[in-house]
């Protein structure tokens, strides 16, 4: 059918199928600004403006805006410059993925032009229905604030940080005055605690903009589905039905027959070759019990067969004509109902390997120990045991996975993938598609943010065996719907600690036992609950520890890496424990931990006996110590900002005036690692322009995170120029030098130093010929900056006239550098988590009023974007304590794969935040910097817990603390 | 499948008429929901956003077609409170009573303050021209109305005597939950009665009945008749236990609510 409507004031007709939405022919008709995140209206990622009405193009007919304007922001696209409310989005770090601000954007649009002036309800109220997994709204809301204000024609202050003077001499506990209020500032604006350690530099430690804000800005075509390839095929995967079940049989005859169907692929059609998924370093960890489609499903979501057609509807209907006969086995999802005898046995085939007891479902057993903890615990004054239950959750990146292949003009597959490892990609794909290394290419293009689920060569081999089959570009993308179920999530645990202590309140021992379930396969299952054990032993590093863990098999989705790893649930246990355990002692919280935290010169000793590297030996000569440790200043600035004072008293805690209603504070201490010591490497090539520019080759994968702009920071400190001179370019495996990826923490640290060297070497190459046409002796005495190169005696040359001069003049060269690095060192930040809530006695209904996480994380490279990823960790670490769950049934079904019933946090219940950064100067980063990005995850959900014991007395073990298990908890 | 628009009524009707197993679409919210999931795959639809008959609002007569953000900045206090509830912005710029009424789902959220105020559903066919369904002939089931198949709604009629304080609230996980687990509407209506209405705690919104028995015409109820009516309210409900709640929870929470609502609403 034919529908005629306006499209960006453009008169338009389209033809289009009746049932087709908006979203789909807007992008058909080249808007690619206009996103997938959901098929229900959810996500907000396809909302456009209807007659200057925002609506989701995902939930609408294109048949119903015949006769109405619809706009989208490619409208506001009109020069090289953006609008104003495209530049506010820009200038406050209000986008980190970038993947729904085009929709926001339109939003503001729309409601400034009803409002010029609109409070922050309004905005937050506009927001609500685009979903933001990454900002936690703080920063849009301020853009859009300040984008309404520069409309009505004022000038707002620069927005920059709130450079707030220590309370601490950085050691020693602070003692605060009530009456001393914290710094008034809006709580976008992060609060910057100086350290007189770190010196001021040019561009490391200031508030860029990201370098990829224009294209996201303005909804440029830049994520993986922004391409167009003619002839490409849709990819539709069938998925099982059964939790557990064998395939006897697969009759695809059907489907293949079908018109527009060019390919079927399953068991019986396909390389039966073993692997494991996670994207991790070679030799990738055992087990690889997975197989590209195998003969038997092990749970509800599980793969059995792909199709390529060439429509997505044509695919869908050659899925519906699989007849696939299967046995059904018996099934367990609970990890310690699958260690009970009679239980079945997830992976019974012959041909994996290296799983530890597979008849009890135990992939992994997992010891590591110092000192005697047996003997230490029978020698203590106080004894306590305490079981935590930890839950399953999923990533919800809101752009789902997704990923092109195709066959170039050489004939070599060339893979277009929203990953966070396509170095780790190509090299586990290759054997599967049974081709070499050299012969692939993967391509990571903007993502739209991955939080660990896509630490995972996940969809690529599909896409890869596909695209062989046929010799047609292939596209895949998981809808909503998969990508909760079957694509990765967290892992549950059942974690008890028993922790002996001496009657002064000193930690002597602390035994940590873990059950993993890693669900359906192994992937990940090892390295994340060693991290459990890292974290839930070093923080405070008791004399005598042992880590005991059993990583088990079940039949639930498969948990995976997500943003904390294994972290997030030992701190969780650990940081409600030692509060319990406080109390019981009669001590003050904080103190107690004080007393046992680890502090500089630490040595973090179980370290080294834990992970994919453990070592062999017992006993190590020297271990790896706390350098730097800016917890007391967090602890101070933190208990300020959230009026710590007031957890004591009673008219605080309930309020007169509403009988139902207790308030209460909760702190957590947080301790996370940077980069995985030994084994993350990052590498770096810089080379100048003519023009005295630089391009930067890196294979770091920004997802979102800001991590170009902070690599760029750090080339341009070393080479003296302003950060719009440095253009990077990430990641493609045929262009830019290797990199493990983006996760445990490691862009900033690892690849940051890679950076940092490749830029010195470049610098050196600068000097050596300033120096020559300065007629200086000794080039190490010219300093870079301003775009210059500067003598001691003030004479100078511009960057451009050595590139000139280099390329073109005089003994010419391409002046280049190529650096990479690996770490000996994990440098640990570290954090103080505030939470301030209420609770509503008689429903459970627990409402968190504010979130306080003072952090140090060494030097802030750019502290925009690092407390952009503070206010967005701490978002989804409240949804992980509160009100996020994957509910399967009794048949193992997810029940709630759906933004509606699973529940994240929207802008219009989302807490209060402030961030505070505490600088220290951390001597193993680049320009001092330690890790930022995943300890906003450690420590929400047990303060959380902390503070619903400080308002209502009542300690709940297991997460999340919905309004039922809080009831439940009140009446005993 | 194929869309039909009607500019008007008379048009809509003929079309209904003709093609009686048409799905009827108002905002989409629900059904495009429904087909992109493949759910449903409609052979014939009616897009209803055209009709301007249905789309207006006076007084006591709330065209079907009337959007949520329109009920939000409406002068009626509950049913802007539930509007404001709904979805996001996106889904109330689309989303309109009629749909909602059409839908029928038990946790509706426009019901309970129909239900509440014991409002009517007038429909209208080609060939039988227009009747008036109170809201509980209406709604029969989960997800299952009274409408024929030759019928559109066309408008929610409230009544002439409209209450002197009422009140919306919902529970959830959090303060801003689109899908409750317990919602509820409470009126004082001018003859000092109440009226006590909830979604989500029954195949289809309810009525308290007995719960109304209790506060009779108490202005200002206090103390241990709140008690007793928050305990009526939790024996009257027939919740189910879902993935969001329990029985046990729904019940007791709905029983704080009404309680808590009632209090609002007394004199």
């Amino acid at each position: 059918m034919e529908v005629a409507f306006k499209l960006n004031d453009e008169d338009r007709v389209v033809e289009c199928a009746p049932h087709e939405s908006l979203r789909t022919v807007l992008r058909r008709e080249g808007m690619m600004s206009v996103r997938y995140g959901s098929d229900t209206g959810e996500t907000g990622a396809a909302a456009v403006l209807v007659d200057r009405r925002l609506v989701s193009a995902d939930v609408i007919l294109a048949a119903q805006v015949g006769g109405h304007a619809v706009m989208t922001v490619e409208a506001l696209n009109t020069g090289p410059d953006l609008h104003l409310i495209q530049s506010a989005f820009a200038a406050t770090g209000a986008m980190q993925s970038g993947y729904s601000t085009p929709a926001m954007i339109l939003g503001a649009l729309a409601l400034i032009e009803r409002n010029p002036d609109p409070g922050e309800a309004e905005i937050r109220d506009m927001l609500t229905g685009i979903l933001d997994r990454e900002t936690a709204y703080v920063k849009p809301v301020e853009a859009i604030r300040r984008a309404a204000a520069v409309m009505r024609g004022e000038h707002p202050e620069p927005f920059g940080p709130l450079i707030v003077p220590p309370l601490t001499d950085g050691t020693h506990p602070a003692v605060l005055d009530p009456d001393d209020p914290p710094p008034a500032g809006p709580p976008s604006v992060p609060r910057l605690v100086p350290s007189k350690d770190v010196p001021d530099m040019a561009v490391v430690g200031k508030p860029e903009v990201k370098v990829d804000a224009v294209k996201l800005a303005k909804g440029n075509p830049a994520f993986t589905d922004d391409i167009e390839m003619r002839g490409m095929l849709h990819a539709k995967v069938l998925y099982s039905p059964h939790a557990h079940a064998r395939i006897v049989g697969i009759d695809d005859s059907d489907a293949v027959a079908l018109e527009g169907v060019h390919a079927v692929l399953h068991y019986k059609n396909t390389a039966r070759i073993k692997y494991a998924s996670g994207g991790q370093s070679y030799p990738n960890p055992h087990p690889h019990d997975q197989v590209s489609f195998d003969d038997k499903v092990r749970y509800v979501g599980d793969r059995v067969a792909a199709v390529a057609a060439e429509t997505v509807e044509i695919a869908e209907e050659a899925l519906s004509r699989i007849r696939v006969t299967y046995e059904v086995l018996p099934a367990v999802y609970d990890e310690r109902e699958t260690l009970l005898p009679g239980a079945p046995v997830v992976h019974d085939e012959p041909d994996t390997s290296h799983i530890h007891d597979r008849e009890r479902n135990i992939v992994h057993h997992i010891a590591a120990r110092r000192g005697d903890v047996e003997a230490a615990l029978a020698g203590a004054d106080h004894v306590y045991e305490q079981t935590f239950r930890v839950h399953q959750v999923q990533q919800c990146p809101i752009e789902p996975h997704i990923s092109i292949a195709w066959l170039d003009s050489d004939e070599r597959l060339v893979v277009r993938t929203a990953t966070q490892v396509p170095f780790h990609t190509r090299r586990m794909l290759a054997p599967l598609v049974e081709r070499e290394i050299k012969d692939i290419r993967v391509m990571k293009p903007r993502i739209g943010g991955g939080f660990g689920a896509k630490q995972e060569m996940l969809i690529e081999d599909i896409v890869g065996h596909l695209a062989i089959a046929t010799r047609r570009p292939v596209r895949y993308e998981l809808t909503r719907e998969e990508e909760f179920v079957s694509s990765r999530t967290r892992h549950p645990q059942t974690i008890t600690y028993r922790t002996g202590v001496s009657a002064d309140g000193t930690l002597v021992a602390q035994d940590m036992r873990v059950i993993g379930n890693t669900g359906a396969y192994g992937t990940h299952g090892y390295t994340v609950q060693t991290i459990t054990g890292l974290r839930g032993l070093t923080s405070y590093n008791a004399p005598h520890k042992r880590f005991t863990c059993d990583v088990v098999y079940t039949n639930i989705p498969v948990p995976g890496a997500y943003r904390g790893y294994g972290a997030p649930q030992g701190e969780y246990a650990l940081e409600a424990h030692m509060e319990d355990i406080a109390l019981d002692l009669g001590m003050d919280p904080i103190e107690f931990r004080r007393k046992n935290w680890v502090k500089v010169g630490d040595e973090m000793d179980i370290a080294p006996h834990l992970g994919e590297r453990a070592v062999a030996e017992e006993e190590l000569e020297e271990y790896p110590k706390v350098m730097s440790n800016g917890i007391e200043e967090c602890v101070a600035q933190g208990a300020r900002a959230i009026g710590w004072h007031r957890r004591n008293d009673p008219a605080w805690r309930e309020p007169a005036d509403r009988p139902h209603i207790r308030r209460g504070l909760g702190f957590a201490f947080c301790m996370h690692g940077t980069a995985i010591p030994f084994l993350d490497m990052g590498g770096c090539s810089i080379k100048i322009n003519d023009d005295g520019t630089f391009n930067v080759l890196i294979g770091a994968t920004d997802l979102g995170t800001g991590a170009d702009t902070v690599l760029g920071q750090i080339a341009a400190e070393v080479l003296g120029v302003p950060l719009e001179d440095i253009r990077i370019y990430s990641s493609d495996t045929d262009v830019t030098p290797f990199d493990t990826g983006a996760y445990a923490s490691s862009t900033t640290f690892i690849s940051g130093t890679a950076v940092k060297l490749a830029a010195d070497e470049v610098a050196d190459r600068i000097k050596d010929r300033a120096a020559k046409m300065l007629d200086v002796d000794d080039p190490t005495s010219i300093d870079l900056g301003k775009r210059m190169a500067w003598a001691k005696d003030g004479s100078s040359v511009s960057l451009q006239d050595v590139a000139l001069h280099s390329l073109h003049l005089e003994d010419q060269e391409q002046i280049m550098g190529t650096a990479s690095y690996v770490s000996p060192e994990s440098p640990p930040p570290f954090a103080a988590q505030f939470v301030e809530l209420e609770v509503d006695v008689e429903t459970g209904q627990v409402t968190v009023t504010k979130l306080v996480m003072a952090v140090d994380c060494g030097v802030a490279i750019n502290p925009i974007t690092a407390s952009g990823q503070v206010e967005g960790g701490m978002l989804q670490a409240l949804g992980y304590g509160h009100c996020e769950e994957m509910v399967l049934d009794d048949e193992g079904r997810t029940v709630n794969p759906r933004f509606g019933p699973y529940w994240i946090y929207r802008s219009d219940d989302t807490p209060e935040t402030e961030v505070y950064l505490v600088q220290t100067m951390e001597d193993s980063g680049p320009f001092g910097a330690k890790a930022v990005a995943e300890i906003p995850k450690d420590g929400v959900a047990p303060a959380m817990r902390n503070a619903i014991l400080n308002a209502t007395g009542v300690a709940i073990n297991d997460i999340p603390f919905t309004p039922e298990r809080v009831w439940h908890a009140l009446n005993g | 499948m194929e869309i039909v628009r009607p500019t008007t009524l008379d048009d809509a009707l003929a079309a209904r008429d003709a093609l009686p197993g048409a799905d009827l679409l108002a905002g989409g919210t629900d059904l495009m929901v429904e087909v992109n999931f493949h759910h449903r795959e409609p052979e014939h639809v009616i897009a209803l956003r055209r009709v301007s008959e249905i789309a207006g609002w006076e007084g006591r007569r709330i065209g079907a077609g009337v959007t949520w953000t329109r009920m939000e900045k409406g002068p009626l206090r509950a049913l802007a409170q539930l509007s404001r509830t709904v979805g996001s912005p996106q889904i109330r710029n689309a989303g309109t009573i009629g749909g909602n009424i059409g839908t029928a789902s038990p946790a509706g959220d426009g019901l309970p303050y129909l239900a509440a105020l014991d409002a009517e559903i007038e429909v209208a066919s080609a060939g039988r021209g227009v009747r008036r369904l109170r809201w509980d002939e209406f709604l029969v089931g989960v997800k299952q109305t009274a409408l024929r198949p030759d019928e559109i709604i066309i408008a929610a009629i409230l009544p002439e005597v409209m209450p002197v304080a009422e009140e919306f609230a919902k529970v959830g996980v959090r303060n801003a939950m689109v899908i409750s687990t317990v919602s509820a509407c409470v009126m004082r209506m001018p003859d000092s009665t109440w009226r006590i209405a909830l979604g989500s705690v029954a195949p289809t919104v309810i009525r308290a009945r007995r719960a109304e028995e209790l506060l009779g015409t108490t202005a200002a109820p206090r103390g241990s008749l709140l008690a007793e009516v928050a305990d009526a309210v939790a024996a009257e409900v027939r919740p189910i236990t879902d993935h969001r709640a329990t029985e046990a929870y729904r019940r007791h929470a709905s029983g704080v609510l009404v309680r808590r609502l009632v209090g609002r609403c007394a004199a």
